[in-house]
């Protein structure tokens, strides 16, 4: 409640200080605003910046460090007897505090915890007033030298455009703090993990099953554990249902692109192009009880029928529901980009006696290589991370083969698998998820870099 | 058929097709004005006049080259095409024979200043003013037909050439007569012979003109299409 | 005056008199795209060796006619061509004749240079290797060599052959358009404006070449230039509102054109 009322006040106040700047401009010039530097609306946003920004930006500085503040000051309020509490009961006290904060009864606490709390309140209670107080001084010193600055001559257009600038640079910045806190994240959770199994012998080793890791430390855990933490397997997994995958969605989704892009009707494009997407929006549990009720089984019965052992969780049946999956991705995509191939190019090569198929063997895919690469590539991340439909079709046991019929498993999965239940957070089992995620991200990685080189290389640029 | 009564949508190239026409109009008034002049400093043996007609053709030449300038200057810039093309092309032509009749105006007083005043007897002139108001009619109805685009004048203007020629086949003759009765008119008979020959060269100027006139409506050569029986003179 | 008049006239006709065989012809050509009728009942020959021009104001049907002589508006799904047109006494629109082979007589270069995104070697080539033109790598070396040649081309990409078309500049962008075109060996060359994008210069070296190709090829060309049409061309067609209104030589489309429309057109008058 509080919240919202906060925000309406906000927004009112930044209207009425944006009237006021607009409405000063216009006076300041006799109300011939063509007079001005700037237009009235950006002296209006100037006063209305210079009132709001600074005194948000503290506001959200104290949100960011009140708790800190707050535990401080009912410390020092505390003295000697906080400071004797063991770390832990110091955070229960804390917890305690806040939550009782709101309730009259307090009869169920010990003295301490009355203690706490009241200095809690009463901090609370003067600190939210002192904010206030800050926040409005700020407005009104803000806005006060900014309605002051007003003249003919204010740039305030320039100022307003780099104050944009400045929202816009600092919105990329939380995306690209965000990656890099993801993967420094990843990064420090694996060196926990590569101190207790060799970085080397989690790379290559062969043997997967975490189950059997050896909790402890010493010779013998170091020894037992990097035979467990094998990674192959796993990744030969996921290299083997990711390559079933691409080789079912490329060519239906290319072929698709084509027809859709180059054959067939405007009309039938319109319908059959979004119909073509509803396959990137059934939700991948679908997939995978597809997966492992009709398309696995079916697999079993033919392969029993001629005579092969097909096991009833296959890489083959995940990775063909896969594929399925990810060709709206190659087709949508590739689609789009055949597209944007020039119509001159394509009248270039029926002007000289080309059919259309040879035009579109040999000028337009040749030319939407680039787009049709990075379709893919987007497919291939799908597939690599794609988790439920392998967990129900392909099964858990870390194969290493390259015999589509057998059960094998991903990366995803096992991360999936390690994560869950009640391992301790720092045990070798759970940190192992770190590590193989971080693998992951730089297999992924290196697959964006060489596709990149392989488009600037065989790139036929067409403009 | 292919006048070209619409307006062009460059309005400056207009202006400056309508400021060309204008000067061929004006070269054609001074020049009209310089024959009549030269031939009554003849008929009356004005020496003033002709001094002033003989000095004025430096204004003529002056507005040849300008019209040349110009002309020029719009094939260069413009690119004109049919019509505008063959309006220009001809307006060179025709202030080409317009400053040739003005040569010929000068001329005319030229002489005037070699003929004695006493001597001449009046009779004598009546061919001559007959001969300039024939010549100077011709090159009148050419600039008329050139400023209206109007190809029946100009054939007619054509067809009365000959009436000119005949015309100083026999003041040719007369002048000879004279000559033989008394030979102390050979001086001033033969200056006379020349001031009509000139006046029958203005006239084919004018026909000049007219031919001007004729491609510029038509497009086709009048002389051409006479012979390959398009137009009779008849 | 008048005999000279006479042979200025006979010089202006000769070439169109000597090089009288037809080549190719429109008669009744109707061109509807769905119900809108854009070109009515065009009747035009094109002879042997020469250059016609077609000009007209945009959206006249200039370019439908062109794409109907190598019926490049098959490729348009709703435009429909009615009427005959005959190349060398061969009706193109019967029902047996085959379109790629068509289009390898009857050649087209397109109004933006359109190279393909490809090395210059392998943009001319693109032709002979679709219809299996040569036997060997040296034949279509030889042939790839030659119409870069023709085209004016060669001597200054004769270093870079592997390197891609697109990297040209707009000019030799369309002379290498131009050699693909005529390393098919087309006997017709239909060019849609093919100097609109190019600067005078480049303009007066296709220009030249085209002068060139006339000894070879028989060239029909779409321009908006008045003076590239008078300049390149020896037969003139005037279109207007998909009608052909007039055609003559060049001497006399330019000079003493008969129609009004004709001559409001090209004097820049609002017809
Ligand atoms: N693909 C098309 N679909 C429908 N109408 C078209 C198409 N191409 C051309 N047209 C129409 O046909 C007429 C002639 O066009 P076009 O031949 O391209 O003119 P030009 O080349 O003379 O400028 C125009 O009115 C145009 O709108
Ligand atoms: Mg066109």
């Amino acid at each position: 409640m509080q919240g919202w009322f906060f925000v309406l006040i906000l927004v009112l106040t930044a209207g009425a200080l944006f009237y006021v700047g607009r409405s000063r401009a216009v006076s300041a010039v006799g109300g011939d605003s063509t007079l001005l530097h700037s237009k009235p609306g950006f002296h209006g946003a100037f006063v209305m910046i210079c009132g709001i920004v600074p005194a948000v930006l503290v506001f959200f500085t104290w949100l960011l460090f009140s708790r800190y503040l707050t535990n401080a000051f009912v410390a020092s309020q505390l003295g000697a007897d906080f400071a004797n509490l063991a770390t832990i009961e110091q955070q229960a006290l804390m917890r305690n505090m806040r939550s009782f904060a709101n309730r009259t009864d307090l009869s169920a606490l010990g003295a301490i915890e009355v203690n706490a709390v009241e200095a809690y309140r009463s901090f609370v209670a003067n600190t939210a007033l002192a904010l206030q107080a800050v926040v409005a001084v700020l407005v009104i010193v803000g806005s006060w030298f900014a309605v002051r600055a007003i003249s003919k001559d204010l740039r305030a257009r320039q100022i307003v455009e780099k104050t944009v600038m400045v929202v816009l640079i600092a919105a990329s910045g939380v995306a690209i703090l965000t990656t890099l806190g993801i993967v420094l994240s990843l990064i420090f959770e694996s060196i926990h993990f590569f101190q207790k199994v060799n970085f080397l012998d989690f790379l290559f080793g062969t043997h997967w099953s975490p189950q059997s890791a050896f909790e402890g430390v010493g010779e013998e855990a170091t020894g037992r554990n990097s035979e467990v933490f094998g990674a192959i397997p796993v990744f030969a997994g996921t290299l083997l249902i990711t390559a079933i995958a691409i080789l079912v969605a490329a060519p239906i989704g290319l072929m698709s692109a084509i027809y859709l892009s180059d054959y067939a009707s405007p009309k039938l494009r319109a319908t059959a192009k979004p119909i073509l997407e509803v396959l990137a929006g059934i939700p991948t549990v679908v997939y995978g009880f597809f997966a492992a009720l009709t398309v696995a089984p079916f697999f079993r019965n033919t392969g029993e029928a001629v005579g092969i052992s097909v096991s009833s969780e296959s890489a083959l049946a995940a990775g063909l529901v896969m594929g399925i999956m990810i060709i709206p991705f190659v087709s949508s995509l590739s689609d789009d980009v055949i597209n944007a191939v020039p119509q001159s190019l394509r009248d270039g090569s029926a002007g000289l006696g080309a059919t259309k198929s040879e035009t579109i063997r040999r000028v337009i895919l040749p030319a939407a290589l680039p787009g049709i690469v990075s379709a893919l590539m987007l497919a291939i991340s799908r597939a690599i991370g794609e988790t439920m439909i392998v967990v129900m079709a392909a099964g858990l046991s870390a194969n290493m083969t390259v015999n589509p019929l057998e059960a094998v498993t991903t990366v995803t999965v096992q991360i999936v698998t390690l994560l869950v239940g009640d391992q301790e957070f720092d045990s070798a089992k759970t940190l192992a998820a770190f590590a193989l995620g971080l693998v992951l991200f730089c297999v992924t990685l290196l697959l964006n870099v060489i596709a990149l080189r392989v488009i600037q290389k065989y790139r036929e640029q067409y403009d | 058929m292919a006048t070209p009564d619409n307006e062009h949508i460059v309005t400056s190239y207009e202006d400056e097709l309508t400021s060309l026409t204008r000067a061929i109009s004006e070269m054609g008034g001074m020049v009209e004005v310089a024959i009549t002049n030269a031939t009554q400093a003849l008929i009356r043996v004005d020496h003033e006049l002709a001094k002033q007609t003989a000095n004025g053709d430096k204004r003529v030449d002056d507005m040849q080259r300008l019209i040349d300038e110009q002309a020029v200057s719009m094939i260069a810039r413009r690119q004109p095409m049919a019509g505008d093309l063959r309006h220009i092309v001809s307006a060179i032509h025709v202030a080409n024979d317009l400053e040739r009749i003005g040569d010929i105006a000068k001329n005319l007083s030229r002489r005037t200043l070699h003929i004695d005043s006493q001597r001449v007897s009046k009779q004598l002139y009546n061919g001559v003013r007959h001969m300039s108001d024939l010549s100077l009619q011709q090159v009148k109805r050419a600039l008329d037909a050139f400023t209206a685009r109007d190809s029946k004048i100009a054939i007619d203007v054509c067809r009365r050439d000959d009436e000119v020629d005949s015309l100083y086949i026999s003041l040719f003759r007369e002048f000879l007569t004279y000559m033989m009765e008394d030979p102390r008119n050979i001086t001033d008979c033969t200056h006379l012979l020349f001031c009509a020959k000139n006046l029958e060269r203005a006239g084919d100027h004018a026909t000049n003109i007219a031919e001007a006139a004729y491609y510029l409506e038509t497009g086709g050569n009048l002389y051409n299409d006479i012979e390959s029986g398009k137009v009779s003179l008849g | 005056m008048s005999v000279d008049a006479n042979l200025a006239a006979t010089a202006a006709q000769a070439p169109a008199d000597k090089a009288g065989k037809l080549k190719m012809s429109g008669n009744g050509v109707n061109v509807f795209y769905g119900d809108k009728q854009a070109l009515f009942d065009v009747d035009l020959n094109i002879y042997k060796n020469q250059v016609i021009s077609l000009i007209g104001p945009s959206g006249c049907g200039k370019s439908t006619f062109l794409r109907c002589l190598n019926r490049m508006n098959d490729t348009i799904d709703v435009c429909k061509v009615t009427g005959k047109i005959v190349l060398d006494e061969q009706d193109i629109y019967d029902k047996n004749i085959d379109v790629v082979e068509l289009r390898a007589r009857v050649g087209m270069v397109f109004q933006k240079p359109n190279p393909f995104p490809k090395s210059i070697y392998e943009n001319v080539a693109y032709g002979p290797r679709i219809h299996g033109m040569t036997r060997s790598k040296d034949e279509l070396d030889d042939l790839v060599t030659s119409s870069l040649r023709r085209a004016g081309l060669w001597e200054e990409v004769k270093d870079r052959l592997d390197q891609p078309g697109t990297g040209l500049s707009g000019g030799q962008q369309q002379r290498l358009c131009i050699a693909r075109a005529i390393a098919t060996q087309p006997e017709v060359l239909l060019m849609d404006e093919p100097c609109s994008a190019l600067d005078p210069i480049a303009t007066a070296i296709i220009e030249e070449l085209i002068d060139e190709l006339r000894a070879n090829f028989t060239i029909v060309i779409v321009t908006h230039s008045m003076q590239q049409a008078a300049r390149v061309s020896q037969k003139t067609a005037f279109f207007h509102l998909g009608k052909l209104i007039e055609e003559g030589p060049t001497d006399q489309i330019f000079t003493n054109p008969i129609n009004k429309k004709t001559q409001d057109y090209i004097t820049g008058r609002i017809g």
